[in-house]
């Protein structure tokens, strides 16, 4: 048996990738239509104003969806990632206000407490759903509560606000016209992606999303790499509560409300099966953009915001329908 | 385009004409891919005939072309006379072919009564439904097939796997029948669920209705067919009467090779140390405290055989740690051990080979590398990190040695036949190089090829000592591949037969001799 595999012929999931380079196009090429659409029809799409206004709007969904994408990609849904955000947000603006610390010492323990409420968070949905084997659509909806809960507990329902300077800086500085917050999305959307193609903890992720039991009885703890994916996705929550505090210098116990959805939306649309096992977090970042765009896009145009949601709405089913018919050209 | 109102005619015209259905010369192209490139045969008014050929050959599509799932693209199909293209499955049904697939498509949670009556349930005037009279029609329908014992408002899922067979076949049955075809009925059947069923497909032939039997077991189609035709790449390569033809012709069309040549291997092993010895080994499902004990030698195959519900499944996986254990103990190498899952089973050189390659074996839509690799990521990884290179390697390797026969190594491994996706699953144990071999029906829907060149592979394992443990369904496998084979009924050995003593027979009576007394099933 000989067989020439091709120097081109890149990873071992290729047989994935291939059908995701042309899912991709699609998603890319749907992209490129909106802007050019955009570009053309409003006046304003395309000055560099407006393009950092874009990227800085679909920051914070991006980073919440690159987390969402590891939950969806094992057969799961996480729910609560808006309620987690604020959750975390409180927490960190509580330790940011705290009397008598520097402001280096108050940025840092904030962040760092963001990123432990939302990895404490997420490692609940988790384990209460991998242990007992229970639809993480349940559990989360659940953690969407406690979370909520907390969090209005926590900050006694009021804002949070008045931060160190430095630390709003951040929210609004800018990279060569690019703002900072997205940069670190971005750093986030490939950190995930080389851990999804690139390592064994990925590919056995992909593995659980296609048949959970075929990796269990090849001797992988599935049980924590399950807790890990959800773990990583409140892991996000804190992150995006950070960039959302430092954005809007306030720490809101009401915050996010939704953002869950737009978070699963930006993975859906960019191609990741809700079934587990098929897509990638590259497919999300398009998926982001597109919702991104069209918001934008429309409201330049002059439709009100609820015209907008509509819309999105439409894209997000046009999206789903998609994924049957890819899934369908697959199984051919 | 399709000629119902022939129906009546066509029936009082061909009454002395036996033919029922004649097929031309048909042709059906998926894309580039020539699924049916030429297939002419015909059928007999009720006669049984099979359909025989390697995954991949066109049973498959010939079917769902016969039942309107497909259309075709060109040829001639005539039923009773008149030209026949369904344009849905509902019209293949109007026209009397009705199919019982290989997947059931019953709903579980409904009753027997139910489903037999899902197509047209019988209303009250009131429009409601008549849950009387519907309890009757599937009375009638399962006494038509002789299947007194089931009760029709118990629920699909209470239900064996071979009665659920069963009620769709009197499903199928109940609406006007010319053709029946029975889509690889035994796959997932017992013997003793295997005569029940080919004593129906006796009745139903004596009733004048043509049986189409789809069949990877040639012992199958030589015990109740009247005529065989061989299907090899999309072509028909034979049509032969049964009386006049034998089981290693009908595998020569099929193949184009001897089988017979493939699986001759030396007998004469050396039999090693114990490898793998159970004591009162319990798994929750067993009723029965004393459990199973059982001693596995290195360079052994040892044979389980069994009826469907006899703890085949259950004992293999409770060895392998992938079900709870309740009492009794396993020794490796003479060492007391507990595994509180797979991955401790594997860690101490077991490999189990899974009854169900789609549910339990292999990533589908993933590569053939990524599956390969699936149970040795410490061999294609450093630190984590995945290395391509190797893993392409050690899988083209891994293939080789089993002519694995495939496209790129990175292809989905979906896109293999059954035969190549048993010898992946295979291909991701053996890499390991396992000291023991638990496989759960090594050979289930694989092709007569493929079955010769893995019970090659088995016997090659045990010849260089590993110890082997084989569950099959099917007898003539277990008296092919095993040194002796244990019995067993209701989670008990009931008895072993060593090579010497092996017949089908004496393993059926060891099988069943329990059968009244572990009554419920």
């Amino acid at each position: 048996m000989t067989t020439n595999v091709t120097k081109q012929d890149v990873g071992p999931e290729s047989g994935l990738s291939m059908r995701n380079v042309i899912h991709k196009a699609g998603i890319s090429v749907a992209l490129l239509g909106l802007i050019i659409f955009f570009s053309v029809f409003t006046e304003h799409f395309l000055t560099p104003n407006n393009i950092t206004n874009i990227l800085t709007q679909i920051t914070i969904n991006l980073v919440l969806a690159v987390g969402v994408t590891f939950v969806i990609l094992i057969g799961g849904i996480d729910l609560s990632v808006g309620s987690v955000m604020a959750f975390a947000a409180v927490v960190a603006g509580k330790a940011m206000t705290l009397p008598d610390i520097g402001t280096f010492e108050a940025i840092a323990i904030a962040a760092f407490a963001a990123v432990i409420a939302g990895t404490i968070c997420g490692f609940m949905n988790g384990v209460v759903s991998a242990y007992w084997g229970l639809p993480s659509f349940i559990i989360t909806l659940g953690m969407l509560n406690i979370a909520r809960g907390a969090a209005l507990h926590v900050s006694n329902a009021q804002t949070i606000y008045s931060f160190p300077a430095a630390f709003n800086a951040f929210g609004s500085a800018m990279v060569f016209g690019v703002p900072l917050v997205f940069v670190v999305a971005l750093c986030l959307v490939f950190l995930a992606w080389f851990v999804l193609t690139k390592t064994v903890f990925g590919r056995l992720l992909y593995g659980i999303g296609n048949n959970e039991e075929a990796v269990r009885l090849a001797g992988h703890p599935v049980f924590w790499y399950k807790v890990a994916a959800f773990t990583i996705c409140g892991l996000t929550a804190g992150v995006a509560a950070i960039v959302y505090m430092a954005r809007l210098n306030i720490a809101s116990p009401i915050a996010g409300i939704g953002f869950e959805l737009n978070a699963i939306a930006a993975v859906i649309i960019g191609g990741t099966s809700l079934s587990g096992g098929r897509g990638s977090v590259i497919g999300t970042l398009l998926g982001a953009f597109i919702i991104g765009v069209l918001a934008n896009g429309l409201i330049l145009l002059g439709l009100n915001d609820f015209m907008r949601q509509m819309i999105t709405g439409v894209v997000i089913i046009i999206a789903v329908i998609l994924d049957y018919y890819r899934a369908k050209y697959a199984a051919k | 385009m399709a000629a119902t109102q022939s129906f009546e005619q066509a029936a009082n015209s061909n009454l002395a004409a036996d033919e029922i259905l004649h097929v031309d010369n048909l042709r059906k192209h998926f894309g580039g891919v020539k699924a049916l490139d030429g297939v002419s045969f015909s059928l007999r008014r009720g006669e049984v005939h099979a359909l025989v050929g390697e995954n991949g050959a066109g049973k498959s599509t010939l079917i769902k072309i016969l039942s309107g799932v497909f259309p075709y693209d060109s040829g001639t199909v005539t039923l009773d006379g008149a030209p026949y293209r369904p344009a849905s499955p509902r019209d293949a049904k109007a026209h009397g072919v009705q199919v019982v697939h290989q997947e059931f498509n019953l709903l579980n949670h409904l009753s027997v009564a139910e489903n037999i009556s899902i197509e047209a349930m019988p209303k009250t005037r009131f429009g409601l439904l008549d849950s009387a009279e519907m309890n009757r029609r599937a009375r009638a329908a399962l006494d038509a097939i002789g299947l007194r014992d089931v009760d029709v408002r118990s629920s699909v899922q209470k239900l064996g796997i071979a009665y659920r067979q069963l009620v769709e076949i009197a499903r199928a049955l109940q609406s006007e029948s010319r053709i029946l075809i029975l889509d690889e009925p035994t796959a997932t059947l017992t013997e003793r669920e295997t005569e029940r069923l080919f004593d129906i497909v006796g009745k139903i032939k004596s009733k004048g209705v043509t049986v189409v039997f789809v069949s990877h077991h040639l012992e199958e189609v030589f015990g109740i067919c009247d005529r065989v035709t061989v299907f090899r790449s999309g072509e028909t390569i034979a049509t032969e009467n049964i009386a006049d033809t034998k089981p290693q012709d009908v595998v020569r069309h099929m193949v184009g090779r001897e089988l017979a040549a493939e699986m001759e291997q030396a007998e004469n092993h050396k039999v090693g140390d114990v490898a793998l010895s159970l004591r009162n080994f319990r798994v929750a499902q067993s009723p029965h405290a004393e459990g199973v004990s059982l001693d596995i030698r290195y360079g052994e195959i040892v044979g389980i055989a069994g009826l469907v519900g006899a703890g085949r499944t259950e004992l293999l996986r409770g060895i392998f740690g992938a079900e709870p254990i309740v009492s009794g103990t396993i020794e490796r190498d003479g060492v007391a051990v507990q595994f509180s899952g797979p991955r401790d089973a594997i860690a101490s050189g077991i490999s189990f080979v899974t009854e169900d390659r789609k549910d339990e074996g292999l990533i589908l839509d993933m590569p053939i590398a990524a599956n390969v690799s699936l149970a040795s990521m410490k061999r294609v990884s450093t630190n984590g990190f995945l290395r391509p290179a190797n893993e392409r390697k050690l899988a083209e390797e891994a293939g080789a040695n089993l002519r694995l026969k495939y496209g790129k190594i990175t292809d989905p491994v979906a896109s293999l036949s059954g035969g190549n996706q048993q010898k992946v699953v295979l291909a991701k144990w053996l890499i390991r190089n396992p000291k023991v071999l638990i496989l759960d029906e090594p050979t289930r829907g694989v092709d007569v090829g493929a079955k010769a060149e893995i019970y090659a592979i088995l016997k090659r394992l045990a010849q260089d000592g590993v110890a082997l443990l084989v569950v099959s369904s099917e007898m003539p496998e277990l008296m092919t591949l095993a040194d002796r084979v244990v019995v067993l009924a209701n989670h008990q050995i009931r008895g072993e037969l060593p090579r010497a003593e092996f017949s089908q027979e004496k393993i059926l009576k060891l099988a069943y001799g329990q059968e009244n007394q572990g009554g419920k099933r």
